[in-house]
């Protein structure tokens, strides 16, 4: 599951103090990173939404790793298997299509 | 292709028990089970050896050793992370000793200063900006990825542009997960690194976010 962080990030309701650093911003960030790769427990999504209310820093990590997920997602130029390499491959095993 | 020495590492995965295929369901498998997964295995594979002769060699050699030992494929199991395994396993036996990437000394070196508690506490963060990364273009994404050294890269590729989850990634590279997650992040850092070094160098503005 992907939360969607952008919310609490940028509404001026409820606004209250929020760190500018992240004293444990290493073991966040890897938390950070599990949720975007649909990979945190329970416990470190509970973290995550925790954080993203007061803590300024990991707002922004969140961004960053969410962008160059998404840079190498879209952005990197997928290659495809040339047509030849197939056909050689189905020809030397005698694969018929 | 090569025999596997001791020195090597076993190319095939191991199956539970080995199934006696006949030669329609051979054809069947292999059409309908492994060749979807081509460009998938083409790509990956350019990514690992950044070069096309050998990414052509490598998914040829690998597609044919998967039909060779198409026993020890279990039908409907998933055979992409099974394909991704034999020609990530054929890349470090065949491939990569002669390849253009860093030596394996860099590697070493790298890993070990990500891996200091040093390096744990910097900062990656507050150089980079996000409006940076939305502006570049796909070349400059992928020049700063095929810079990191292989086995970063190729947690990279598998995460992010192939999508194969953590379990996965764990069955493919013949590690545990923890060692996954651990080399992701790491891997990140490094790639972000690249990023900001590439961005300055092109007059990005990197000072705040």
């Amino acid at each position: 599951m992907v939360l969607d962080m952008h919310a609490s990030a940028s509404t001026g309701e409820n606004k209250k103090y929020q760190k500018e650093y992240c004293e444990h911003h290493t073991e966040c960030l890897k938390k950070i990173q599990a949720v975007l790769d649909g990979e945190a427990s329970e416990a470190e999504k509970e973290h995550f939404r925790e954080n993203m209310d007061d803590c300024l820093h990991c707002i922004k990590m969140y961004h960053l790793e969410k962008c160059v997920k998404e840079a190498l997602q879209a952005k990197v130029d997928k290659r495809l298997c040339p047509d030849n390499l197939i056909a050689t491959i189905k020809s030397k095993l005698n694969i018929i299509s | 292709m090569s025999v596997i020495m001791s020195e090597e590492i076993e190319e095939i995965p191991l199956a539970s028990s080995e199934t006696s295929y006949n030669d329609a369901e051979k054809n069947d498998i292999f059409n309908r089970e492994f060749m979807p997964h081509i460009n998938s295995m083409y790509n990956f594979a350019f990514r690992l050896t950044m070069d096309e002769d050998d990414a052509n060699d490598l998914v040829q050699d690998t597609y044919l050793k998967a039909f060779r030992f198409i026993s020890s494929f279990e039908r409907g199991t998933n055979a992409k992370a099974w394909l991704f395994r034999i020609l990530k396993n054929s890349f470090i036996n065949d491939y990569r000793k002669r390849s253009k990437e860093p030596s394996k000394v860099d590697y070493q070196e790298v890993e070990t200063t990500y891996n200091s508690e040093e390096a744990a506490e910097v900062d990656h963060t507050t150089d980079l900006r996000v409006e940076t990364v939305q502006d570049m273009i796909g070349d400059e994404v992928a020049t700063a990825l095929n810079s990191l050294p292989v086995d970063f890269r190729t947690v990279i590729i598998l995460c992010d542009i192939e999508g194969f989850t953590y379990e996965e990634m764990a069955k493919i590279l013949d590690i545990p997960i923890g060692t996954v997650r651990s080399r992701l992040h790491r891997a990140r850092n490094l790639l972000k690194d690249k990023l900001k070094v590439y961005a300055s160098s092109m007059g990005y503005n990197t000072d705040e976010y």
